[in-house]
């Protein structure tokens, strides 16, 4: 039997920091008779085949010559997650090639890494699947990422508490019941980057960032029915052309709102991307 | 040239004697003739020979953890029950023999397809044994290329000890267990008529639930006066596997007594055996055989190519292309839509199936809608395009039970949902766990 690889969900930071590859060897096959997948390990120990992430696409470029190779940015509350898709991804290309930014998107792909010679090393997702998603989804795999991610720092943790390495970490991971494949991934990552405590805590850190980005859950509640009563109020003006700043301040205005709490809920908005102002004095929400 | 080989064969029946007593050196030698007669390399031929007799390592397995598939093993079991057959193997009239062996946790049955003389009551121990799948059981095999030896009989328990029904919760119940007793509650119960060797027969299905799990059964006596919700106590109900899931077979060995609840303390009641189960990671369901009524909760990742609507055999229920089915030939299709698609949540992924109902649920639109959209595109793809524009990165829901496949684990949904979005309370255990963390960091520091 095959089995299927997992979609890694991890934040972009902590893709972007792996660049530790492992290729399987040619005559290496596993016990199926199937051949060993290829890995990118992170510096938290995710052995990363395929991917899943959601964020907000903000650029879209073709930096293909001969083919189209469209280019894309999936911004996520730590970092961006570069999408490559060319003449073998032709349904993505499509996507990417005619979806106007910004928006919230889901990607489904492989972990690819790229080596140049001169030593630095740069991972981007090869997409399988990319479709638009909204906000909720989006706050979803922000919760999603962090609850796995924190997982793995505990295990890490364990891990660097436990003074070991090599075959008696496993040992000792797996007997705490780690799953196997994070096991694998500690071990690997501990030799290679030696991932040490402050890392762990720098990991946490923007953890706690992308889960405070979310708006709930810490203080400032005030603030959130007002985006939210802004928020409604734009998709009920927006006829597809956008709408008139000037004209939602007056409309929110009658609504018994005041201008300052109207103008601040639509910096807000504008923040965190909920929004974005295609000409000047023009709004347009991301859908 | 024999004796150019000498010293080879010599290397050989040394290397392979550590694992096995039983080898020829005239076998070794025929078989390295053989392959030298093909022109194959000497070190390439060494190198066969000694693999085709020797597993890379020998794990000593116990019986419970055997699963199909598995090559050069070491068990050890005391003999149940054997029988000697005679097969029709390629063209060759031969004896096997096949049985049950078991150790102090659990049962299976092997084939042996040498004569080894066994007895019932014989403990042995076989080194170079191998499994496969046989009646959804694991099954031990052993041969020419085995090595049976027999232990003392104080090694294991005696067959009274080992195939003494044990009293188990439902949870407990493995494809290793012959037969258990336990007390549980009933939560389905129908009647069916079934055609055995040409006499109609009517039997009861249903489900058992206890405190800890699920599970399906089959009756073959008539279990008068008992219904849903129901409780009782039976003893020496024999298990069968069914898609990977252990399901109970009551029978005329089966001692059946209801239980009044109301007077017994038990552990459950109707209501709490019958609750909605919490969802479980992919993870836990993919190292499983099969699970009974499980919830999975993730993102579609991928819908997959048979998705949308779909033609099936009048009369057999096969999906069909242009109206033609393999069995049935040239037949009037019928039209149905269903979803399979790829659940992730970060630990695992499993493909699960949709029937018509569902899909609708979850794609939004009834099949009535899919089967206009497919008119106005003029393509049978445009369903399974939109389904893939509308589900894609979607959370889904799905309640049902999960087999594995040689494609992988497979959940076939009895009901589907989008799921709930506790989004704030989740963020508050993270800020709790994150916090906390700090705190913990700060004292050691």
């Amino acid at each position: 039997m095959v089995e299927r690889e997992v979609a890694q969900r991890l934040f972009a930071k902590e893709f972007n920091d792996s660049k530790f590859n492992i290729h399987p060897k040619p005559d290496e096959v596993n016990h199926d008779g199937g051949h060993a997948p290829n890995f990118i390990v992170s510096p938290l120990g995710s052995k990363i085949n395929r991917l899943f992430a959601a964020g907000v696409v903000t650029e879209i470029d073709n930096i293909g010559t001969e083919h189209d190779l469209w280019r894309a940015r999936v911004v996520d509350p730590s970092g961006a997650f570069i999408v490559y898709a060319g003449q073998y991804q032709p349904e993505a290309a499509i996507f990417l090639s005619t979806m106007e930014v910004p928006a919230y998107v889901s990607v489904v792909g492989k972990a690819r890494i790229y080596e140049p010679e001169d030593g630095s090393v740069f991972v981007s997702i090869r997409p399988e699947d990319i479709n638009v998603i909204d906000a909720d989804i989006r706050d979803r795999w922000i919760v999603d990422a962090a609850e796995l991610t924190l997982d793995r720092i505990d295990a890490f943790s364990m891990a660097l508490a436990s003074g070991l390495s090599g075959s008696e970490l496993f040992e000792h991971l797996v007997q705490n019941n780690i799953p196997n494949g994070l096991v694998e991934g500690i071990v690997l990552a501990l030799d290679y980057y030696h991932t040490d405590a402050d890392y762990l805590q720098k990991l946490k850190d923007t953890v706690l960032d992308c889960v405070k980005s979310i708006g709930s859950g810490s203080g400032d509640e005030n603030a959130v029915p007002d985006e939210d009563l802004i928020l409604e109020l734009m998709n009920e003006m927006d006829t597809g052309k956008g709408i008139d700043y000037a004209e939602l301040i007056i409309i929110a205005k009658s609504r018994g709102m005041a201008e300052n709490v109207i103008v601040a809920a639509v910096r807000k908005l504008l923040a965190k991307g909920m929004c974005y102002e295609p000409k000047i004095g023009i709004l347009k929400v991301v859908s | 040239m024999n004796n150019k080989l000498a010293p080879h064969i010599e290397e050989l029946t040394k290397a392979l004697e550590s694992i096995s007593t039983n080898i020829d050196e005239s076998q070794i030698q025929e078989e390295l003739e053989k392959l030298l007669d093909f022109r194959v390399p000497l070190d390439e031929a060494k190198r066969t020979i000694i693999r085709k007799y020797k597993s890379a390592s020998m794990p000593v397995m116990k019986i419970r953890n055997i699963t199909a598939g598995l090559k050069g093993f070491e068990v050890t079991g005391r003999i149940i029950d054997v029988t000697e057959k005679s097969v029709n193997l390629r063209g060759k009239d031969t004896i096997i023999f096949s049985g049950t062996l078991a150790d102090e946790d659990g049962a299976c049955s092997f084939t042996a397809w040498s004569n080894y003389s066994l007895k019932i009551g014989d403990v042995i121990r076989i080194k170079n044994a191998y499994s496969r799948s046989w009646h959804n059981r694991s099954e031990v095999n052993f041969g020419e290329r085995s090595h049976v030896e027999k232990l003392p009989d104080d090694v294991l328990p005696s067959i009274d000890e080992l195939t003494k029904t044990p009293v188990k919760k439902l949870r407990d119940v493995a494809n290793t267990d012959l037969s258990v007793s336990s007390v549980t509650v009933i939560l389905e119960f129908s009647h069916r008529n079934i055609n055995v060797k040409g006499e109609e027969v009517t039997i009861v299905e249903g489900v058992l639930a206890d405190e800890t799990a699920k599970l399906p059964f089959t009756s073959w006596v008539p279990l008068d006066g008992l219904d849903i919700g129901s409780t009782i106590r039976f003893e020496k109900a024999s298990v069968r596997m069914f898609r990977g899931v252990p399901s109970l077979n009551l029978n005329d060995n089966t001692t059946i007594n209801a239980v009044d609840a109301s007077t017994e303390e038990l552990p459950f009641t109707f209501e709490s055996a019958n609750m909605v189960p919490e969802s479980v990671p992919i993870s836990e369901i993919m190292e499983k055989d099969g699970m009974f009524d499980v919830i999975a909760l993730g993102n579609i990742i991928s819908i997959r190519p048979g998705s949308g609507i779909i033609t099936r055999c009048p009369d057999c229920n096969r999906v069909i292309q242009k109206n033609t089915c393999r069995v049935h030939g040239t037949v009037e299709g019928v039209k149905d839509m269903r979803i399979k698609a790829i659940l992730d949540d970060g630990t695992g992924a499993i493909s699960v199936m949709l029937n018509r109902e569902l899909s609708e649920i979850a794609y939004g639109r009834s099949m009535v809608e899919a089967e206009n959209i497919i008119q106005k595109a003029m393509s049978q793809d445009a369903v399974f395009e939109d389904m893939r524009q509308v589900l894609t990165g979607k959370y889904l829901a799905v309640r049902g039970n999960t087999s594995s496949t040689e494609f992988g684990v497979m959940l076939v949904s009895k009901s589907a949902w989008m799921p709930d979005n506790n989004i704030n309370e989740r963020v508050n255990a993270l800020m709790k766990r994150l916090g906390n963390n700090k705190e913990e960091e700060a004292d050691n520091g």
